[in-house]
């Protein structure tokens, strides 16, 4: 089994941040082991400042203290890169899902102008990740994705995609997201909380002598759900899943006999209980680890951010949403640490 | 590396429903934005540009879709109804499910559904998680697609940015094909912010205009079927209207709603986009610009546009789209792209909606009588809360 080694121009990830309501470190965050936490857990004064801050929606403060920590972790000098060579991408789901609502009561029960003029332009929700470029200059570009469930996964596809393409030379992505109402579908699976990952070409890391977590190739694709439900659903999420893996330049497919899409790597899938979820649970294998899907798109980032802190061979994450949408993320650990 | 081709539009919007409808109604220049229909719309200044009522497709789990239980927004099925539109007007015929891809731009996604739940009731209240932004997920799994399906929501840029990541996905060998756009549809808690911000226009969506007064919302689609060079010509593609070119990102990092006043990440995007072009200022016959009839954007860009194309800028003609349909936030690019596309494949600028007072700090061209298009390229700029920028660049292409 090999997994095709990163070029020096190749993103590789140099930092990561985290913030859940149980823990902020990364391997214990993606551990089903999750105490329940008061609903205050948060205190943005203490973890962003004690001003400016107040009037910016939760996930928004969540994904600013991720990204301060994933950018302490990676040693950022923003000298390195500049401005207009740094880009960011993150991916939500259910960030904006409890402000419009409280909004919507408002303009039901009130009207419009009883909103809040501080919290007004967050009906947008590209808002609750524009604050991070401000805060840190990231000139370059910044995303937003919101594809169910996948959108985490995503900022880092997308976003390498754009370096790729010579849009920027560093990169911020992360997810974000912020519980949903109660009362609405979903809520009890409700996350909160931030992922954030730097990336920096594996060169330039070397360079510097700065630490690298490994390399983070994602790819994306699309089971219909319709397709998922039939007969030859599980076989579909497996050709897709091979397909994907091998695009990504891991090697070993079919060598783990019995062990699923995948071959001999560690699967973490992070599936729920509809078709798509099912069929791609049963094309990962029976030596998968299962992850239970949250109301967002965090749960994928915090296992890719768990894994990658604790890197020491191949992992393949794979995300899905039940209306079809199926990441992976491939991480390889730094050469001589992958067993080759 | 491959050329990215537009080889079918379908588009919606206040105009109608299709590419001729929408290019007849430019050519018309006529239009005025309505109150919204929806009684619960408690705000001074309800006002947009709807898309008239005609029949769309029914789309529901009880016929051939399946959108894994999330019901289709109106937003979903715009985009549903764009693509159908595209795809027939590209006679794509088969194409293999892994090589397909979607990417839509959206800012609000499938709110409008969950602001009727709101009001109406959830018809399954012990229902699954219903994700906002699942326009991208309704049109994948009605294509069958196999490829990577996004969803971008960068506010008034979405779709600029998705076409760009979609150009990518060819450009890259992720896809051949990809079904690629944007849709928005009326939000309440998206206009009654607007309002609280005082920044809807009460009479209509007047770029340029010494006297406008903000923006008024529109909603629609613009989907288009990109597909690479190589694709569209081994299946002898009936019909290319552009090359997409070029595209330019850039954000300005200055303040979450207000673009930042010289303009320098706005000039830097469509320099980008020029560049990878390889167009020259003089090459550009046209510019759909972002001009959303609010203050301070319509003057920025105005003096973007002069630091990018120098003396040039003053004889370019623009073409205002959003004073004709308003400003369709996740979608404006999109159909902004898609009007540009039409122009290039027609060779001729629409007239635009006149303007009373041209605002004498926008010195730009916006000819109210149809002019041919001169130069290979048009231009379509797009910018968003949160200073995010994006430049699109087509060049003139054909089958």
């Amino acid at each position: 089994m090999t997994a095709r080694p990163y070029d020096s121009g190749e993103l590789v990830v140099s930092g990561i941040g985290v913030v859940t309501p149980w823990t902020d470190q990364p391997e214990k965050a993606a551990l089903a082991d999750r105490p329940a936490v008061p609903g205050q857990w948060f205190d943005h004064r203490t973890r962003l400042g004690p001003r400016g801050y107040k009037y910016l929606p939760p996930a928004s403060q969540f994904f600013l203290a991720a990204a301060k920590y994933a950018l302490a972790d990676s040693d950022d000098d923003p000298a390195r890169h500049a401005a207009e060579r740094r880009g960011a991408a993150v991916g939500t789901n259910s960030s904006a899902v409890a402000l419009h609502d409280s909004m919507d009561r408002t303009v039901l029960e009130e009207s419009a102008a009883a909103l809040s003029p501080a919290s007004a332009p967050y009906f947008s929700i590209n808002l609750f990740g524009s604050r991070l470029a401000t805060e840190h200059g990231l000139k370059g570009f910044n995303l937003t994705l919101t594809t169910p469930r996948v959108a985490g996964l995503e900022s880092l596809e997308t976003g390498a995609r754009a370096v790729a393409a010579g849009r920027a030379s560093w990169l911020l992505a992360g997810a974000t997201e912020e519980a949903l109402p109660e009362g609405l579908p979903g809520h009890e699976r409700s996350e909160r909380g931030a992922a954030a990952l730097v990336l920096e070409p594996a060169g330039a890391v070397r360079a510097r002598g700065g630490r690298v977590y490994g390399g983070c190739r994602v790819s994306s694709h699309f089971l219909a759900p319709a397709v998922a439900a039939s007969a030859e659903g599980p076989e579909r999420a497996r050709r897709l899943i091979a397909r994907g893996v091998a695009g990504a330049g891991f090697d070993g497919t079919g060598t783990g006999s019995g062990s699923g899409a995948a071959g001999v790597l560690r699967v973490i899938a992070v599936v729920d209980e509809s078709a798509v979820g099912r069929a791609v649970a049963s094309a990962a294998g029976p030596g998968a680890t299962l992850v239970a899907a949250g109301a967002g798109a965090l749960e994928p980032l915090l296992q890719v951010a768990g894994a990658l802190a604790e890197l020491t061979a191949p992992v393949l994450v794979v995300a899905t949403a039940p209306g079809g949408n199926l990441s992976l993320a491939l991480l390889t650990p730094p050469a001589g640490q992958d067993g080759r | 590396m491959q050329e990215v081709l537009i080889t079918g539009v379908g588009a919606i919007s206040h105009l109608g429903h299709g590419a001729d409808a929408f290019w007849h109604g430019l050519l018309r220049a006529e239009s005025s934005p309505g109150e919204v229909a929806d009684p619960h719309a408690r705000m001074s200044v309800p006002l947009m540009y709807s898309v008239p009522e005609q029949p769309l497709p029914e789309i529901s789990s009880d016929g051939d879709f399946d959108g894994g239980g999330v019901p289709p927004g109106l937003a979903s099925r715009y985009a549903i109804e764009g693509a159908r539109q595209a795809l027939a007007d590209a006679g794509l015929g088969e194409v293999p499910a892994e090589r397909t891809a979607v990417v839509i731009g959206t800012g609000m996604g499938d709110s409008g559904l969950h602001e009727r739940w709101r009001t109406d009731g959830r018809p399954d209240a012990d229902g699954e998680w219903a994700p906002v932004f699942s326009v991208a997920s309704a049109l994948g799994a009605w294509l069958g697609a196999e490829g990577p399906v996004s969803s971008i929501s960068n506010a008034c840029a979405a779709s600029g940015f998705g076409l760009s990541a979609a150009a990518d996905l060819i450009r890259t060998g992720v896809a051949d094909v990809v079904v690629a756009g944007g849709a928005e549809a009326y939000s309440r808690v998206a206009l009654a912010c607007f309002n609280r911000l005082g920044a809807i226009d009460p009479e209509r969506c007047r770029p340029f205009d010494a006297r406008r007064a903000g923006t008024v919302f529109g909603e629609g689609a613009g989907i288009m079927i990109l597909e690479s060079a190589e694709h569209a010509r081994a299946r002898s593609a009936p019909r290319v209207y552009a090359e997409l070119a070029g595209e330019g990102w850039s954000c300005d990092a200055h303040h979450a709603t207000a673009p930042e006043p010289a303009g320098t990440q706005i000039v830097r995007a469509m320099r980008a986009a020029l560049e990878q072009a390889g167009a020259s200022a003089e090459e550009v016959g046209c510019v759909v610009p972002h001009g959303t009839g609010t203050e301070l954007n319509d003057v920025v860009e105005s003096g973007a546009l002069h630091t990018v194309l120098g003396e040039r800028a003053a004889r370019t003609p623009l073409y205002s789209l959003k004073a004709l349909v308003g400003h369709t936030g996740g979608a404006a690019a999109a159909l902004g792209t898609v009007a540009a596309a039409l122009m290039l494949h027609h060779r001729k600028v629409p007239p635009n909606r006149p303007v009373a007072e041209l605002d004498p700090q926008c010195r730009v061209r916006l000819p109210e009588s149809e002019v041919p298009l001169e130069g290979r390229f048009a231009l379509v700029n797009a910018y968003a809360f949160g200073g995010n920028n994006v430049s699109l660049v087509l060049k003139e292409a054909r089958a």
